[in-house]
Formats: structure tokens, C-alpha cells, sequence
């Protein structure tokens, strides 16, 4: 522990002192096309390539949604289902001391960390101040998978320099990523960043939820995950729809996720789980009809979501009686008291604090009933 | 960084300074809004800077009463982003504005980029517009092809009842 303190004590000395460090490698992002109607055709296209090898993994996606093969996932040897370690006790506490022994992305307890991360401006600007690579990229591994809000770059290697840190020890991370989103010349994508030994990723899957009404300012960029185990058709599969809300619009956008919700439900007969997660900008005390959806679970409660400790805008949701795989664990992690970081120098890595949740590697059994709808099985 | 360095620096800095006061401003959140006319100004800065004055302005409130007069300025401004940000400004004032709801139906009827027309919209409803000229540029507006732009325009005029 001590020589780890002392390690990001220099990366904190570097990140602010001045002094430059990092190379840069660049790479093109195919552009993945917003989609309609909802979520039932893709036709983007990509190269694929080997996930770890430093270069971006992105498929081919084509075809129909429904009716997709089984073993849609990219092909690997099944890793055992052997996940992070004891995380940190969280159910609303902040994550106060940082434990590398149970950092996201080791294996052993069967276990997933999805976080949720509004890193505000991630542009070259940010990647480009001294050790911020290294520090997204330790944050990055305390999870199997990450959705991240406000990547805003006009060129496509932000986020592959930060995967390529992320995997400087050794580790396996890609990244999906969606198109830039905006009604204003300040456009965002949205993110996913996953540790490919425990998480799959189903490359024909991906989208942007189709948005006819313009309801929404930045659609959600959706696509579907798997946990990485050694008995795949037991392993917990997910859509994973990830928003970041117009703080301008926050009642229309919050009520227009409730039918982004309910349409991911019924978007594959055979996937019931839906974590729809991000930057709401409204608390649990906003949630209005999204929050009303029955059996809607969300897991920040009572405690703050940014950096200044005076907003829960972050949040994850899903719908509880489906995705039982919830183990009811979650937490935000502190950049402050996990990292030694000022306050200042938090907010120089966000005004958000990444948010968790911990779900079974094992996908539940279906409900025989579930209370106020019918099952989605019919 | 104290409030005034940033403020100079935004306006008069260097491209690197005027990012940095930007980004600083970014990390205030409300309490940036002493720069809020400066900010919209730097939405039409290279994209390093604008970048930081878009995150800065969402995070930033209303903006304060002494800034509505020159954010109404600003509304005419070339750079669409400018203007946008200057719009959103005045409605997130909401009646404090109000007396510039003119110069917003104007934005409304006139103005060739739909964003702007459709921020406009939803500002004259943050300000509840009642004057005869908000309220038939919004009617007009209502019965828009544009959907977004008629939902908006629809629920601005219910503010007035």
C-alpha cells in the first residue's frame, strides 16, 4: 500500500507541477451512425482487432437485434468468473480508503463493478496535463466496466490513450464508443471502457437510442454486455444505456427516459436487464415517471455525486425484480480520499465522483411473477 | 486563481490562459456566474476554450441580474454557439429577463439556425412571456413542421394561463 501511496504521490506531483510526460498514439474511431427506429438495425462497420493489443476493438455490426446468434460475442477462451476481490463496504458510504487490493478488473468473488463516470471536458486538454492519463487510468481499473459522460474532443485518441494507460500494467481494457451528440457546436460522446477478461462486449448490439420527437439532447449510446465466465450461457448479459441530460431540460429529458427505459425492455425477448446510468442531472427525488417505472431500483441514495459534494446527480437504475443479479452493493469513489487529492486537484479530474454498483457475474433466474406488469417472458 | 485573474485571463490572456481561467471557471460551478457574459463571449474562442465555457455555463445557474443587459446584447451575436448560450442565459433568469422577450421573438421568428430559435422558445416560457409580440411569435412557432420547436413554443404559452 505504501509504495502504491508513494507511486500516485508522485503522479499527483507530476499532474501538477507542470511537467510534461506521455506520448501520444492516434487512432480513427469509424463513426457509429444514430439509428432509428429504436435500436433495430445497425449498419455501422468497423475493423476488429484484438482486444489488447493496444489498437481499438471495434465489429462489424450488422443485422437485426432480434434473432441474433447465441455467440454474438467476440470469440475467446472463457476466463473464469473470477472477479474483483472484497470491494470496498459501500451501500451509501463513500469509498474513504483505497484498497488496490480489491481494484475493478482483478479477479475472484464473481462479481461485477459497473461505474458510471461524468468526466467533465475529457478532451486532449484534460489527457495532456502531466499523470491525468495515469489517474483516469487507476480509477478506470477499480471497475469491469465503466460508462463514461462529456468525452469532447474534435480528434478520435482521447480515449484510446486513456485505455492504452489503463492497460500499461498488464491489463485488458477496450472501449466502445458512440457518436458526437449535441444541438449545440460543443458536441459529447458517450463511452464505454471494460476489462475484457470479465467483461464481453456483443459488437452488434451498439446504438444510439433513435429519438424522432427530440426529446433528448444527447441520446443514449446503448449496447449490451456480457459477463466474462466460464459458462457463458449462465453469465449475466445486460443492456447498458448510458445518458448524460440537458441540465436545461432535466423534467422533459428525465420523463422521456422512462419510455428509453421501458423500449430497452422490450428491445430483446431474451435480455430482461436494462441499467440505464449516468448523469441525470436530477436526484433520486427527481426520477418523476422514470422513477415510477414498477420496480425501478436506483442505487444512489442520500449521498452526493460530485466533486463538491453538493449535488446526487449521478445515478444507476434498473428494474429490480428483473435484474436480481443486483448484490445491493454500491458506492461512489472519492477522488479525494482514495487518490490524496485537494479538492482542487479533484476537480481538475471532474466535478463528478464515479458511482458503482455490484452485480452477480450469474445471470438470475426469471421471475415466474413479477408485481404491477406482465412478465416480460410471455 | 482569484476571480479577477480569471476574468482577465479569459478576455485577455494568452490561448493557454484563456483556456485555463476557462477550465478553472468550469470547476466553480455557480459561483463562475460573476463571468457569465464573459463565458458566453468565450463559446465563440478556439474549441480548447470553448469547450471549458460551455462545461462552465451548464454548471452554471442563472446568471446574475447585473450581466441580463449585455447576455441580451449577446443574443445577436454571429457565432450561433454565442448566441445559444446567450439565450439560455435570459431564460434561465427567467422574469427577470422578461423585459427582453422581445428581442427573443424576434430570435424566434427570424432566426436561420433552429437551435436557436428553439432556445428561444423555451426562454420566452422560463420568462413568461406575455407581451403581444412573444406571444404571437410563439402561436407561430406552435404550428412549426418542427416538432421539437412546436412542443416547445405549445408549452411556453401554457406559462401565461
Amino acid at each position: 500500500m505504501a509504495r502504491k501511496k508513494s507511486k500516485f504521490t508522485l503522479l499527483m506531483w507530476l499532474l501538477f507541477s507542470g511537467l510534461s510526460g506521455g506520448g501520444i498514439t492516434g487512432y480513427l474511431i469509424p463513426s457509429v451512425p444514430i439509428i432509428g427506429p429504436i435500436i433495430t438495425k445497425l449498419t455501422a462497420k468497423g475493423k476488429t482487432v484484438a482486444a489488447g493489443s493496444g489498437e481499438i476493438l471495434i465489429d462489424s455490426a450488422t443485422g437485426l437485434l432480434n434473432g441474433q446468434s447465441p455467440h454474438r460475442y467476440s470469440p475467446s477462451t472463457a476466463v473464469a468468473g473470477q472477479l474483483a476481490s472484497a470491494r470496498q463496504p459501500a451501500n451509501g458510504q463513500s469509498q474513504v480508503t483505497a484498497n488496490t487490493a480489491a481494484a475493478g478488473g482483478r479477479q475472484g468473488n464473481g462479481k461485477l463493478l459497473i461505474a458510471s463516470f461524468n468526466i467533465q471536458v475529457l478532451g486532449q486538454s484534460k489527457i495532456s496535463k502531466p499523470g491525468m492519463k495515469e489517474l483516469l487510468a487507476h480509477v478506470i481499473r477499480q471497475f469491469d466496466l465503466v460508462a463514461i459522460q462529456e468525452v469532447r474532443a474534435k480528434a478520435d485518441n482521447v480515449i484510446p490513450e486513456i485505455v492504452a494507460a489503463v492497460n500499461t500494467n498488464g491489463s485488458r481494457y477496450n472501449f466502445v464508443i458512440g457518436p458526437r451528440l449535441g444541438r449545440s457546436n460543443s458536441k459529447e460522446q458517450y463511452t464505454y471502457v471494460f476489462n475484457t477478461n470479465t467483461v464481453e462486449h456483443d459488437p452488434s448490439s451498439k446504438g444510439t437510442v433513435n429519438d424522432p420527437k427530440d426529446l433528448l439532447h444527447r441520446e443514449p449510446f446503448v449496447t449490451r454486455f456480457r459477463a466474462r465466465t466460464q459458462s457463458p450461457s449462465q453469465a449475466f448479459t445486460f443492456w447498458m444505456v448510458n445518458i448524460h441530460t440537458d441540465p436545461d431540460e432535466v423534467p422533459e429529458e428525465v420523463d422521456a427516459l422512462a419510455d428509453v427505459f421501458q423500449v430497452m425492455q422490450k428491445a430483446r425477448a431474451d435480455e430482461d436487464d436494462v441499467i440505464l446510468l449516468g448523469d441525470l442531472n436530477a436526484s433520486e427525488k427527481q426520477l418523476a415517471r422514470l422513477g415510477r417505472i414498477p420496480g425501478m431500483q436506483w442505487t444512489v441514495r442520500g449521498v452526493m455525486t460530485n466533486t463538491r459534494q453538493n449535488k446526487a446527480y449521478d445515478n444507476i437504475l434498473f428494474q429490480g425484480q428483473a435484474t436480481r443479479e443486483y448484490t445491493g452493493r454500491w458506492g461512489v469513489y472519492d477522488l479525494e480520499s482514495n487518490l490524496g487529492l485537494s479538492r482542487d486537484q479533484a476537480l481538475q479530474v471532474s466535478d463528478h465522483l464515479p458511482i458503482w454498483a455490484e452485480f452477480s457475474v450469474w445471470e438470475a433466474p426469471a421471475p415466474t411473477t413479477t408485481v404491477g406488469h406482465s412478465s416480460p417472458y410471455n | 486563481m482569484s476571480s479577477a485573474d480569471r476574468l482577465h485571463n479569459l478576455t485577455q490572456g494568452t490561448a493557454q490562459e484563456r483556456a485555463e481561467a476557462a477550465e478553472s471557471l468550469a470547476q466553480q460551478g455557480p459561483n463562475a456566474a460573476f463571468a457569465a457574459t464573459e463565458l458566453v463571449k468565450a463559446c465563440g474562442d478556439e474549441q480548447a476554450i470553448s469547450d471549458w465555457a460551455v462545461a462552465a455555463l451548464e454548471e452554471l445557474g442563472p446568471p446574475p441580474t447585473a450581466a441580463i443587459s449585455s447576455l441580451a446584447k449577446l443574443t445577436g451575436s454571429d457565432n450561433a454557439q454565442t448566441a445559444y448560450w446567450a439565450i439560455t442565459l435570459l431564460g434561465r433568469a427567467g422574469r427577470e429577463a422578461a423585459s427582453h422577450q422581445n428581442l427573443l421573438a424576434e430570435i424566434l421568428e427570424q432566426s436561420g439556425e433552429i437551435s436557436l430559435k428553439e432556445r428561444a422558445a423555451w426562454g420566452l416560457g422560463r420568462m413568461h412571456a406575455d407581451s403581444a409580440k412573444a406571444v404571437m411569435a410563439l402561436k407561430q412557432a406552435a404550428l412549426s413542421q418542427n416538432e421539437r420547436l412546436s412542443r416547445l413554443s405549445g408549452k411556453s404559452l401554457q406559462t401565461q394561463t
